[in-house]
């Protein structure tokens, strides 16, 4: 054993470092771009066609997202053009693009401004417009900033309006400020929030709250120094705030007077925009209309007006006024079809065209109809088409941006950019669906890998029941494929020309086949869940979706709701036999505010409902577990499977699946289950362990009881509970130079608990974070440990394996011989009070005194830098060493060996019996190599989470990021000692035993002979 | 080997040309007689110092066994283990055949092949070869193949499953 580790040692001590030969080939790596915000104009998706110096254009779409990035995606293929990813404390509110920049702002009130070249993504200009404590915060947050462009024909300067209050004019080129204006009376009701610009006037656009209503305050100042030529109200009242006013302009017909439009008890009202403001506000006469909706296309004079009965009427602004152009035929509410999607785009030359997108239920279709103004002589044109979107596979469409061509005089062929409600972005030209993008695995809630059976287990399944005859037939027919066998196995032996760990993990071709896994068991299937109401299954090999369902709502589809993820088991895994399934426990908030647990059970290999409860092609439904929010769900392992335990407010304890056999399997087991649970008000938090009786209350139900609780500090929250993970323990003890023993402590019921100031109060320097073991049985600390807090806030990440914790916190105390920054500490703990003491504390009962007798060993070291995330690899049989996989926060998944964190390296130079440990001298600085960064040049960006999981091989163990990107790979922390060296040079081993054999052959009979003449002649 | 042609060995050969037989002596004369049981004693004696010699040629080789140890070094390759190895069996290989290295000195009056026949000579033969065998474990010892510490029973150790389940 001793032996063994030693010779492990020795291979981790050779650094392994990913080659490049590797890239791509064991990992993968898919950015994404987050789903995209479409509440607000000024985040939602839109077409942007850049243009090149050669003349050539391409476009992009460009987006915010909910992951809080500034993206652009090429139209042609979907992937990524650039993208720009903010701070997580840095929201992006809004982006107003022109021909070759994107404005950006973002931050409280639209603290930061950036502009981006809409070409390469570059950051050209970043300036802080206003502190960050004195932005204001609106809801939403868009309320109060806006972006101008000069109208100017090159050269445009920037217009910026922030806080609601503050406009500038900023050179398109340094940033800087040519000039600035605050309104004079900050307290007063006016929150601006548009700019319209003209060559002679600059308008700002508020609302002043009045009684009941908001009325519009339009402020002109002139453009060349901001100086205020007119400020007062319009007379008016708008109910809905800035969703219903805009500003009407017409590029195409400059002399055109722009108007302002808003919506006011039914009718549409206007006004001619001047600088005094002198007109009167006019109404369009007609129709009384529901809303009005600005598609994107105000300047060039067109919106849409919803009627009464619900019909679109395109209206556009003329030099007379407004004026109905188009009504959409068959667009008035109707049981047949849902509600309409009105959008903007342009075409290459710049011409408007407004797309109307909805579900038609007799088709069970998109239909889309496009118009365009311009078109038929001016009278316009509408080409209608419906397009086959998959309602079962991407949910509802929930937001549209067109794009159009026009190129015969009367055909028109538009692209939609649609976003749905699962997440997904799809660009469809025409009927034809050019590309989707599954942006909803950009915020994966919980993921698991699941293990994939082997091949030839599908074959012949009901090798039980058939006859000799047919075995016989069936064995002949297998018998066929001998030759070919025996040919391969020949020249497999001969050329050595085996499946190796850098091969790639061929997926079958042939699609019909069922999943099955590689000869290392590197292909697994991750199954992720997503809170935009999805269940993906993702190829390991190669990040492809394999399979996706989306969640019904049950009895909340009346009202309308939301399905979070909770927790992921795998219930069945290929070794009980069958083919593995998973349990998702998620929370469904119907939209009237009852929260119920919903569990979906699915084949991890198809995503076949196990219930059998619903159709393959259409919604997964799940089973209400609980009537009423989750407190816990925990997997089982009974001798009636795996069961899927959930403990509701009322503590009562709920069983998937709730046949007799779990029942009686729980109640067999249940008064040895301990259950930590937190509770308490905030402040006061505590962790309360519980107990389940084996009987039933008359409910039928187990309800757990308290036994024991552990009030922490006031002003100590819990932030995370974590156990180790339940992987196989290799060794129980660390055998050291001299052959003694230090039994490790693995207490099955040690649980680490993370606290810190509750976000809820004031931040204060003095706080503190702490990081606790303790015995999850009974309550009694093992292991504490004080941490500083930056400014009041905790960011310790901290991971627990076998008997080793390891925490990272970010120290800001100056001291003597200190500096501030980033610690690692790695703390081990061993049974008893030195070597050889054994306490057997891995069956040991919680009753017994001797849980408390442990050896601490810990070492503080400075870590290179911040990080996101802190995981142990895993490995089959947990042989291998267990390396410290992190997401730092440059982007990088990267690896830190186990030696390098090794609480007992000695202060001194090691002695013999130190280095026969191969122990290295400590040293406070973790050196940050960078050939142990996993993800090499990739930039993994914001990793939420990093799992591991093992792979048949012990050597290996497969890490899978996910965050923002995801990112896949593999990583051998004692290098990959139980596969051949790829160096190994099969064909010499091979030639040299046959010249051996041949050898042999040819001198045999001489050397009889030889022999022979000896007897007779000596 | 049978023990007639092993005793034949030695006790009925022909004397090498040029030399009498002692047994032809023993008839002529008694001053002759005299000098053959002086011969024989001498012979006896001889034979009783060639076996304390061989009693005590183990120890003998120590140093040089020692030596080689030293030379050898501490690490398991193939040269220390083929010494140690030496050093280990030689001492039962010695004691296994103790009887058939001690006949050609066994005194004419004792049966050559017994245990009992010189049996100092064997007690020391028997002590030499035992330090042999400590110089052998020292040295495996001293190279860490003797399971003595805690740690060399590490891998046999089981642990039974907790009395209690934790969900976490």
């Amino acid at each position: 054993m001793r032996h063994l580790s030693l010779f492990l040692l020795c291979l981790a001590a050779c650094t392994h470092a990913l080659h490049s030969y590797e890239v791509g080939v064991t990992d993968w790596h898919k950015p994404l771009a987050g789903v995209p915000l479409v509440q607000s104009h000024s985040t939602a998706p839109v077409f942007h066609r850049r243009r090149y110096e050669d003349g050539q254009t391409s476009s992009v779409v460009l987006t915010a997202t909910q992951s809080n990035v500034l993206a652009a995606i090429h139209s042609a293929n979907g992937s990524i053009a650039w993208r720009h990813i903010f701070d997580d404390d840095d929201h992006i509110i809004g982006f107003k693009r022109d021909t070759d920049i994107v404005v950006a702002l973002s931050g409280p009130g639209g603290a930061n401004f950036r502009v981006f070249d809409s070409n390469s993504g570059h950051l050209l200009l970043e300036r802080r417009l206003h502190d960050l404590a004195a932005g204001r915060l609106q809801e939403p947050e868009s309320l109060g900033t806006s972006v101008g462009f000069g109208a100017e024909e090159k050269e445009k300067d920037i217009y910026v309006l922030t806080n609601g209050h503050t406009l500038r004019r900023l050179d398109r080129h340094t940033g800087e400020v040519r000039w600035g204006w605050t309104a004079p009376d900050q307290t007063s009701s006016v929150l601006y929030s548009k700019i319209f610009v003209t060559l002679s006037t600059v308008y700002l656009l508020g609302l002043s709250k009045s009684f009941a209503s908001y009325t519009l305050h339009v402020t002109s100042l002139s453009p060349d120094g901001g100086v205020v030529v007119y400020s007062g109200n319009v007379p008016s009242s708008i109910k809905t705030g800035f969703s219903q006013a805009f500003v009407l302009s017409d590029v195409s017909a400059p002399d055109t007077v722009p108007r302002v439009v808003w919506f006011e008890d039914g009718k549409i009202k206007s006004l001619e925009l001047a600088p005094e403001l002198t007109a009167k506000p006019a109404t369009v006469k007609g129709a009384a209309y529901k809303t009005i909706e600005d598609v994107g296309l105000s300047e060039y004079g067109q919106f849409v007006a919803i009627a009464e009965n619900g019909s679109g009427r395109v209206i556009k602004l003329t030099p007379e006024g407004l004026k109905v152009i188009w009504e959409y035929s068959d667009s008035a509410t109707s049981p047949t079809r849902t509600g309409s999607i009105y959008s903007g785009g342009l075409d290459v030359d710049g011409h408007p065209y407004i797309a109307r997108v909805f579900w038609a239920h007799s088709l069970k279709t998109m239909s889309a109809h496009v118009f365009a103004s311009h078109l038929a002589e001016g009278k316009g044109l509408v080409t209608g088409y419906t397009f086959p979107f998959k309602t079962g596979e991407h949910g509802i469409i929930r937001h549209v941006a067109v794009e159009a061509a026009n190129p015969e005089h009367y055909r028109v062929l538009a692209r939609l950019a649609v976003t749905t409600t699962t997440g997904a972005v799809q660009m469809w030209q025409k009927d034809q669906l050019q590309w989707t993008r599954e942006e909803g695995l950009a915020d994966i809630r919980v993921a698991e890998l699941v293990e994939l059976p082997e091949r030839k287990i599908a074959l012949h399944l009901d090798s039980e029941h058939e006859t000799f005859g047919a075995r016989v037939a069936r064995q002949l027919l297998d018998a066929q494929d001998f030759p070919q066998y025996a040919v391969n196995f020949v020249r497999r032996f001969v050329t050595g020309s085996y499946t190796s760990v850098s091969t790639p993990v061929v997926a079958p071709t042939n699609a019909s086949e069922p999943l099955s896994r590689d000869a290392f068991g590197f292909r697994k299937v991750i199954v992720a869940a997503t809170p935009y109401g999805k269940i993906y299954g993702i190829d390991s090999a190669n990040g492809d979706v394999l399979w996706s369902r989306v969640f019904g709502l049950g009895w909340a589809a009346q009202v309308g709701g939301q399905i979070i993820p909770a927790k992921l088991f795998v219930t069945r895994t290929v070794n009980d036999g069958e083919s593995p399934q998973v349990v998702l426990v998620t929370q469904r908030k119907a939209s009237n505010g009852l929260v119920d647990t919903v569990l979906f059970h699915v084949d991890a290999l198809t995503g076949e409902d196990a219930r059998r409860q619903s159709p393959s092609n259409d919604l997964l439904q799940g089973e209400d577990a609980v009537s009423g929010p989750l407190v816990e769900a925990f997997l089982l392992p009974t001798d009636a499977g795996r069961a899927v335990v959930l403990l509701d407010e009322f503590l009562q304890v709920h069983l998937y699946p709730n046949s007799d056999e779990v029942k009686a399997a729980f109640a067999a087991v249940a008064p040895s289950l301990r259950i930590p649970l937190r509770s308490g008000p905030p402040g006061q938090r505590r962790l309360t362990g519980h107990q389940v009786p084996s009987e039933v209350e008359f409910t039928g139900l187990h309800i757990a009881y308290p036994t024991w609780s552990l009030p922490f500090p006031t002003g100590e929250d819990i932030f995370a509970v974590f156990a180790r993970p339940t992987d196989p323990v290799a060794s129980l003890g660390k055998v050291l130079g001299n052959r003694t023993t230090l039994y490790k402590y693995l207490n099955p019921n040690l649980v680490g608990v993370v606290t810190g100031p509750p976000s809820t109060a004031p931040l204060s320097e003095k706080a503190t974070c702490g990081v606790y073991l303790l015995d999850g049985a009974k309550g009694t600390i093992i292991y504490h440990a004080i941490l500083p807090s930056v400014g009041g806030r905790c960011d310790v990440k901290a991971t627990l394996v076998e008997n080793w914790l390891v925490y990272h916190y970010y120290d800001p105390e100056v001291v003597v011989n200190q500096a501030k920054g980033y610690r690692v500490v790695s703390v081990e703990l061993y049974e008893g009070r030195g070597v050889d003491d054994k306490r057997k504390s891995s069956d040991m009962s919680s009753l017994s005194n001797a849980t408390t007798d442990v050896s601490v060993y810990e070492q503080a070291y400075v870590f290179p830098r911040g990080i996101r995330t802190i995981t142990p690899t895993s490995t089959s049989y947990g042989i291998s060493v267990k390396d410290i996989i992190v997401a730092n926060e440059n982007g990088q998944i990267q690896s830190f060996p186990r030696r390098f964190l090794d609480p007992r390296r000695p202060k001194h130079k090691p002695t013999t019996e130190e280095a026969e440990e191969w122990l290295i001298q400590y040293d406070p600085v973790i050196p940050d190599d960078p050939k142990r960064v996993l993800s090499h040049h990739y930039q993994v960006a914001k990793t939420q989470k990093i799992v591991t999981s093992p792979a048949l091989l012990e050597s290996t163990s497969l890490v899978f990021a996910h965050g923002l990107d995801l990112f896949f790979t593999r990583i051998a922390p004692s290098n990959t000692f139980d596969v051949l060296s790829e160096s190994f040079n099969k064909p010499q081993l091979v030639v040299t035993i046959a010249g051996l054999a041949f050898a042999i052959v040819v001198v045999k009979p001489i050397v009889a002979r030889k022999k022979l003449r000896e007897r007779w002649y000596d | 080997m049978s023990t007639s042609t092993e005793v034949s060995k030695w006790r009925h050969l022909p004397p090498p040309p040029g030399f009498a037989s002692t047994v032809s002596f023993s008839k002529s004369s008694g001053k002759a007689v005299a000098a053959a049981t002086a011969s024989t004693a001498s012979y006896e004696e001889l034979k009783s110092k060639r076996a304390w010699d061989l009693a005590f040629s183990p120890a003998k080789s120590l140093p040089m066994q020692a030596f080689m140890l030293y030379m050898s070094g501490g690490g398991v390759q193939i040269f220390s283990m083929g010494i140690v190895f030496m050093l280990l069996s030689s001492p039962f290989k010695n004691l296994a055949a103790i009887n058939t290295a001690f006949a050609p000195f066994a005194p004419a009056s004792a049966p050559p092949k017994s245990l009992t026949t010189l049996p100092l000579q064997k007690i020391a033969y028997l002590l030499c070869n035992l330090l042999t065998l400590a110089l052998g474990l020292w040295k495996c010892r001293s190279m860490g193949l003797l399971p003595t510490g805690t740690g060399d029973w590490l891998a046999f150790e089981t642990r039974g499953q907790p009395p209690e389940i934790l969900l976490v």
